[in-house]
């Protein structure tokens, strides 16, 4: 089971955050729950760095947080993107695009 | 920006809603998942126990989500400040005592910085004192001397009208008047100030007005300007004060005027109790007055540039009436060749935001050393806690060792422990302001002699209070960097099972604190040599031969000038004032001269002989007294060889001297100086008598203490060439000299009661000229003693910790048979290890830091062997002392009672 997973390279995480966020308001799980989905079961985020992150991220003024009530009728907190957030997405898109197309480009030529 | 700082209050304020929220979210993520494992069919149980592993430490990931949101800086140093409080309080001997040795070095680094502060630093309470410069006059035959501050009253009138670049330029003198008209002296401070002095200031009347240029004329009435302080005190603060009068000097003056509160003049250390004008030196003088006089050397200049000269301009017009000033003021009288010296002389610009001060020329070094002084005693002091609190960290070692398990990370534990030490450190600062407010008013009374009080403002200023401040800081982490970071590297395992870890790990753990008790010893050593080297040097200037007995000598000094004798009757006076107090009783003999030795005043000159190798120059240089026949019988100065001056030596006889070995030695080598003749250096135009030498005298100590001997002539007080309108007179007493002032100041009154008297002891005004030396000596010592103690205290503290640290292996030893003496070695052992390591490094800290203080030094060299072997002997026996106390406790152990802690 854990053996075809892999590491998320530094600084991506904030990059699928913000990129997951950009459909709807979610909280916490749901986010990790969607993450690990779309990948294909390839990345699992652990909540010792999932939440750091989202607090660092709503520090920064990309996202924000409130509380609402969940599809089990639960208080959770719920996050959506913020203009300054969707900006941030996309500048992170972009340079996230040109470094692997770079990478690939080295790995298929050299 | 904005958002962030809200998101950190609102973290911060809010925290109890902000704590919940996280736990409330992460339960949510929690339960999420239990629900989601349940789904894919496992038991309730194995469900919660597989989010739980993935879950990890609930804490830890709680502390991570403080610290992205940044939080933590904030909320965990109030946090640190309450906790630590709590744990400092929870050892309050431990805790005072750090905080008492804290205190003193703080206290005493504080006291001696706010002395060097208001000495050297502080700028003059004046109108914008930065832009003050003081004009001195450089002389070009001796261009590496420090350029000379003093005018005579032509100069500065030159200067002051040819001058077009200083919007205000003034001169200044300060001087002593005396109140009394008669009867005791009662001197005050005076300052003579020429018209522009306040207005250039920009000091403000606090009643009536102050001096003007109107006031600064030649021939000017005698008006005077009393400082606030005077007022206050001989006023009352009245203003019917103003328009009264006040007797200076025998002559009556009109007070015009009050200055403002907190104007104390331009010298730091003195404050001016009255001003009065330039001029008003004609009333005193006569009509020989200091105002035309062009070798009468008495006034300081200092003026405020016109705005927009920078001061490279300013110099540069100094330079251009430099010349014509000098040239106008041209002593008449001078020989040829210093005439041209004269003329050469030019003035140069110093800035004088801080004021003049004499106090800076005299302790400036000492100030310094001290600061030295008190800066090792603050380390020393800080070594100690530093072992303190790394015994204490060790005894927190389970402590740190729980809250790591918990999910505390280093840092946080380190910044924990920091701000533990930083509020013992804030603790000792607070107090020692406190101490160092007390001991630096001690100071000034201390270094204040009988006839010069040292005023100081000792107010405390922002460099100050930052100094403290910053000291306290540094300290702070000084000690408890340390053992803050070797008591988080735990080993969570070790920590955990409840032992404090192997053998071989608790002797590891004492290496730093052998480094901090060595190091004390090597500090300790330094401070030790220092005060043994300033203590011996005062020990020697205080029982070295003088050549003169200063015990119970009472020295009167009498001034006819200013009880308005005419010259020609003072000789008579004079005499008949020697006969009446030599019969008192109590009075064994009784003189007078010019000078008493070691009084700071000094009367030199050139003398000729007829010799092919006379000395020139400096070597020519003599030093003179006119003395009565019973002064050297008086002062006790021995009579070597020829006759003592009689009755007989009138002012009509031949002129004759007594001499002393220096002086016969100098211009009579190989030859016996009896009998010969010499001439003192004439006034221009004028022949000099010869003078024969009658009498031989041991050398005695003329200037200071310090001297090597000056070539010394002494004259028949009756054969004195100029006025001595004050003369000194000086009675060998059988009783204690101050008691006979009364009589004394009886048998004046009976001669006339308008002369004013001022009494002294010669054992006073030799020991006030040894403040410097006395100060050192006094506080090193102090300082020294006091840096043992704190060493003794480490050691003890530091090997009680060893002892209780090794006591089961101690334990296991004797069980095994290991007599007792063996375990006394043991311990012993690491004491002389301590001790020689610090030894070491002390006498080579010592040897390279010791030949700053030569200059202070008197009579001994200072890399002194005895004062090294006797500051290596205390230091060691006192080592020994704090080593023994445990060392004798392990021995004592019983080998079951320490067996059974394992």
């Amino acid at each position: 089971m854990a053996n075809k997973r892999i590491e998320l390279p530094q600084g991506t995480l904030d990059l699928l955050i913000l990129r997951t966020l950009a459909l709807e308001p979610q909280h916490g799980w749901a986010i990790s729950e969607r993450i690990q989905q779309i990948s294909s079961d390839v990345l699992l985020i652990q909540q010792g760095s999932l939440y750091p992150a989202l607090h660092r991220l709503e520090r920064r003024g990309w996202i924000k947080a409130k509380w609402g009530t969940s599809e089990n009728n639960r208080r959770a907190k719920y996050y959506e993107l913020t203009k300054a957030g969707r900006k941030q997405l996309e500048l992170e898109q972009d340079s996230w695009k040109k470094l692997t197309a770079a990478v690939a480009q080295i790995l298929e030529t050299a | 920006m904005f958002n962030d700082l809200f998101f950190r209050l609102r973290s911060l304020f809010r925290h109890d809603t902000v704590e919940s929220e996280a736990d409330t979210e992460l339960r949510f993520h929690f339960d999420q998942q239990v629900e989601k494992l349940l789904k894919s069919g496992l038991t309730r149980e194995e469900a919660v126990r597989r989010a739980r592993l993935e879950f990890g430490g609930h804490e830890q990931l709680k502390e991570e989500i403080r610290d992205a949101r940044g939080v933590n800086l904030i909320e965990t140093l109030f946090q640190d400040i309450r906790y630590g409080l709590r744990i400092l309080g929870r050892t309050p001997v431990i805790s005072s005592i750090a905080v008492l040795s804290l205190a003193l070095g703080i206290g005493a680094n504080t006291a001696i910085f706010s002395l060097i502060d208001t000495v050297m630093l502080r700028m003059l309470p004046v109108q914008k004192p930065e832009e003050l410069t003081q004009v001195r006059i450089r002389e070009p035959r001796s261009p590496n001397d420090e350029p000379s501050p003093t005018f005579t009253n032509p100069l500065w009138e030159a200067l002051r009208d040819r001058q077009d670049f200083y919007s205000g330029i003034f001169a200044w003198s300060l001087t002593q008047f005396d109140l009394s008209q008669g009867g005791a002296v009662h001197d005050i401070n005076g300052t003579f100030a020429s018209g522009d002095y306040f207005s250039t200031l920009g000091v403000r009347p606090a009643a009536g007005r102050l001096i003007s240029e109107a006031d600064d004329r030649r021939g000017c009435p005698g008006v005077v300007v009393l400082s606030y302080g005077f007022w206050q005190e001989h006023f009352g603060g009245e203003q019917s004060a103003v328009g009264g009068s006040l007797s200076l000097d025998n002559h009556i003056f009109t007070i015009i005027g009050v200055s403002a509160s907190g104007f104390f003049g331009l010298e730091v250390g003195n404050k001016f109790d009255v001003a009065i004008p330039v001029c008003a030196a004609g009333i005193f003088d006569g009509p020989k007055s200091r105002l035309d006089r062009r070798s009468w050397w008495w006034l300081n200049v200092a003026g405020r540039s016109k705005p927009g000269l920078r001061p490279e301009q300013l110099e540069a017009r100094l330079g251009v009436v430099s010349p014509q000033v000098f040239r106008a003021t041209l002593p008449q009288d001078w020989e040829p060749k210093y005439q041209q010296d004269y003329l050469k002389r030019s003035f140069d610009s110093t800035p004088a935001a801080t004021g003049t001060s004499y106090l800076r020329r005299q302790f400036t070094q000492p100030l310094h050393i001290l600061m030295g002084v008190v800066g090792l005693v603050l380390l020393i002091a800080c070594a100690n806690i530093a072992s303190l609190m790394l015994a204490r960290a060790s005894a927190r070692h389970k402590e740190i060792a729980v809250r790591k398990a918990l999910g505390a990370s280093r840092a946080r534990l380190i910044r924990q422990l920091l701000t533990e030490c930083v509020l013992l450190s804030t603790a000792g600062a607070l107090l020692g302001i406190f101490f160092a407010r007390w001991g630096s008013s001690l100071l000034v009374r201390y270094i204040s002699t009988g006839d010069t009080k040292v005023f100081l403002d000792l107010t405390l200023d922002w460099r100050i209070l930052s100094f403290t401040a910053g000291v306290a800081v540094f300290t702070g982490l000084l000690f408890g960097v340390l053992p803050a970071f070797r008591s988080t590297r735990v080993s969570l395992t070790s920590a955990m099972k409840g032992s404090q870890g192997a053998e071989g790990e608790s002797r590891a753990k004492f290496r730093p604190g052998k480094w901090i008790v060595a190091s004390q010893v090597a500090l300790s050593l330094v401070l030790l040599v220092a005060s043994g080297l300033f203590l011996r040097s005062l020990v020697k200037l205080v029982t070295m031969d003088v050549g003169f007995d200063r015990n119970n000598v009472l020295i009167v000094r009498a001034n006819l000038h200013n009880a308005k004798v005419a010259p020609p009757e003072q000789p008579a006076m004079f005499d008949e004032i020697e006969s009446r107090v030599r019969s008192l009783p109590g009075v064994i003999s009784a003189s007078r001269s010019v000078m008493t030795p070691v009084s700071n005043y000094v009367w030199n000159s050139g003398l000729d002989v007829d010799a092919p190798n006379a000395p020139t120059g400096e070597a020519a240089l003599a030093f003179f007294n006119f003395v009565s026949p019973g002064y050297l019988g008086t002062v006790r100065t021995p009579l070597l060889a020829g006759r003592n001056f009689s009755d007989g030596d009138t002012k009509t006889a031949p002129r004759v001297a007594v001499v002393n070995e220096t002086l016969a030695r100098r211009f009579f080598p190989n030859e016996e100086a009896l009998g010969k003749y010499f001439r003192v250096h004439p006034d221009p135009g004028k022949q000099a008598p010869p003078i024969q030498i009658v009498g031989l005298a041991k050398d005695a100590k003329y200037e200071s203490l310090r001297e090597e001997a000056h070539a010394t002539a002494y004259f028949p007080i009756a054969q004195i060439t100029e006025d001595a309108e004050e003369q000194v007179f000086e009675l060998r007493t059988a009783v204690r000299p101050s008691a006979l002032v009364p009589s004394v100041q009886d048998a004046v009154a009976g001669v006339s009661r308008a002369i004013p008297l001022e009494f002294h002891t010669l054992a006073e005004q030799v020991d006030d000229s040894l403040v410097q030396e006395r100060l050192l000596a006094t506080l090193s010592t102090f300082f020294g003693v006091l840096a043992l103690l704190l060493a003794m205290i480490g050691l003890y503290g530091a090997l009680s910790y060893l002892v209780a640290q090794r006591q089961p292996e101690f334990g296991i030893r004797m069980a095994l048979g290991a007599p007792q003496g063996s375990i006394l070695r043991l311990v012993m052992r690491d004491v002389l290890v301590v001790l020689a390591g610090g030894l070491t490094a002390g006498v080579s800290i010592s040897f390279a830091a010791v030949g700053l203080l030569q200059k202070m030094l008197f009579g001994l060299d200072a890399r002194d062997t005895l004062t090294l072997l006797a500051s290596i002997g205390v230091l060691s026996f006192v080592a020994f002392l704090a080593g023994y106390l445990p060392a004798r406790r392990a021995m004592r152990i019983d080998p079951m009672v320490a067996l059974r802690y394992e």
